[in-house]
């Protein structure tokens, strides 16, 4: 009974925190369009707060930079349980243009906290990045709640 | 009393860290971080040749992701002594007058949301999404455009193009006045943004304030008038502001979106039938390009042994900006909310800004040293 009490309320409101690991804010602004009437993210129950403490879902975009190896994964522990990681764009999935000889980028993300669903496209379109998080967040924020219960 | 900000932290887009120091609630003082996007572009871009080049100045930064491939390009047409076809130059300003027009929305629509203004945020994000259609439309994507190249532009516009981009540039125009006023004669909106974050002109000169930040505090310069195409083909007078407040800022910016709607109108009436791109040699040689980005001026400066880039230095506006900002703005800010604010209005864009360049104390310039990198 409380357990499914529970998955409503974590599949209605799901909290949103965007972390820029070193890419061009391409994705960034495209996160920002997903708030605008057209996409209109809060008609889902999506909240993008960019609070890591009160997170569900994160949104990794970038590859990972030097400054991020270690706060990163400190960043990932603040995040209280039940969380999924989504990675946007190339950068955290290959370090796109930026892997290359020379460069003080350490892709991939997943080398570094576990990533649940991955969205490329540099950068990939506002709906896209809406799907992916519709597609895995409310059953798998609920389902994971449920394991550590 | 320190409060550090960030470097993900609600009221921030991208990573930064601010520290205020604070008495009370007023805010004495602010120092930045930087450091957490750096990712070694210009290292990477040594030894490239030119279409391996333009692709990552592309993602030097991804809100004004079209105003840098066009310096570079330019870079290498003025290293080669050329110029691009004129329906090119026509083309070049069109995308870059779009892509000024959705930075500018977005950077006040941060800035609405910094001072809790929801409404005005939505409305702003609102009117951005046709403008990124426009741009879809003309170039293929919404972000990275790839429009750009040594010589010219990609892709030949057709006439149902430009007529779509007008539809949506009168539209835009016919909407964009009630929204400006929301924010000019606003009670509500005007007590958060009068009088917070000033900065006269001499700190501004002090400080090498650029763009909207700069004119807004009363220097009267715009790069955009010392262009070739501007100069010699379309109508541009510079915009500026006395005030030197957070409210100057984004009325400056509103006045701009104005201004290009304007140049758009121009360039699709006047657009020149030929060529979009044309053959350029290049040869060895060292040279520099001036362009007004969205946030001010970004200055490229190009060393080529004719088919590779030997050195190359990209020098953005955004550092100079959110300096001033930590420097002058800071000093006499009420309270730390008001500080957030300000800190919005310079609009930061933090992927510009991530370049290390070492200066011994003896003058020499030495190159940062990767597999050494000091720990932070």
């Amino acid at each position: 009974m409380l357990d499914a009490l529970k998955d409503v309320i974590r599949k209605s409101s799901i909290h949103v925190c965007l972390i820029n690991t070193g890419g061009c804010n391409g994705c960034d602004i495209e996160v920002v369009a997903l708030l605008s009437p057209r996409y209109d993210l809060e008609q889902y129950g999506i909240y993008v707060h960019n609070n890591p403490r009160e997170a569900d879902v994160i949104l990794v975009a970038g590859a990972v930079t030097e400054q991020w190896r270690e706060k990163l994964q400190r960043i990932y522990a603040k995040v209280p349980e039940p969380k999924i990681v989504v990675a946007i764009g190339n950068c955290p999935l290959s370090g796109d243009v930026f892997n290359q000889e020379g460069s003080s980028v350490y892709a991939p993300v997943s080398d570094y906290i576990p990533v649940d669903a991955e969205v490329s496209g540099c950068p990939p379109r506002p709906s896209e990045i809406l799907a992916a998080i519709l597609s895995i967040g409310p059953n798998a924020i609920a389902a994971r709640g449920r394991q550590k219960l | 009393m320190i409060l550090p900000i960030g470097p993900i932290h609600p009221s921030l887009k991208e990573p930064l860290r601010l520290k205020l120091k604070t008495q009370g609630e007023k805010v004495l003082s602010a120092e930045i971080d930087y450091g957490y996007v750096h990712r070694g572009i210009e290292r990477i871009m040594k030894g490239k040749t030119w279409q391996k080049g333009i692709y990552l100045s592309e993602r030097v930064c991804g809100i004004c992701s079209y105003i840098h491939t066009q310096t570079f390009a330019e870079t290498f047409e003025s290293i080669a002594g050329e110029r691009a076809p004129l329906r090119a130059q026509y083309l070049r300003v069109l995308t870059n007058e779009l892509d000024r027009i959705q930075s500018h929305l977005l950077a006040n629509s941060t800035y609405f949301k910094a001072i809790e203004h929801e409404t005005l945020f939505m409305y702003m994000l609102y009117l951005r999404e046709p403008v990124m259609d426009a741009i879809e439309l003309l170039t293929g994507n919404r972000v990275n455009m790839g429009w750009n190249v040594v010589g010219g532009v990609r892709m030949d516009v057709k006439q149902t193009h430009m007529d779509s981009i007008m539809k949506i540039m009168l539209k835009l125009e016919s909407e964009f006045e009630r929204y400006v006023e929301m924010f000019e004669k606003g009670p509500l909106v005007g007590l958060r943004s009068h009088d917070v974050g000033k900065m006269t002109r001499d700190e501004a000169i002090k400080a090498r304030a650029v763009g909207p930040i700069g004119r807004a505090s009363g220097l009267e310069h715009d790069l955009r008038e010392n262009h070739h195409t501007y100069k010699d083909h379309l109508d541009l007078k510079v915009i500026w502001r006395k005030e030197g407040d957070n409210f100057a800022r984004n009325m400056n910016r509103f006045d701009e979106i104005t201004q290009s709607i304007n140049l758009i109108k121009q360039v699709i009436e006047d657009l020149p039938e030929g060529d979009i791109r044309k053959k350029i040699d290049i040869p060895a040689g060292y040279g520099d390009w001036r362009n007004e980005a969205p946030r001010g001026e970004v200055t490229y400066t190009v060393e080529t042994n004719g088919n590779l880039i030997k050195n190359i230095s990209i020098r953005t506006p955004s550092i100079m900006n959110i300096d001033a900002c930590a420097k002058y703005m800071f000093n006499d800010v009420a309270t730390v909310s008001d500080a957030v604010a300000t800190y919005a209005s310079v609009d930061p864009c933090i992927a510009c800004t991530e370049r290390v360049v070492i200066v011994d104390e003896s003058g020499k310039t030495r190159e940062f040293d990767y597999p050494n990198y000091p720990k932070i």
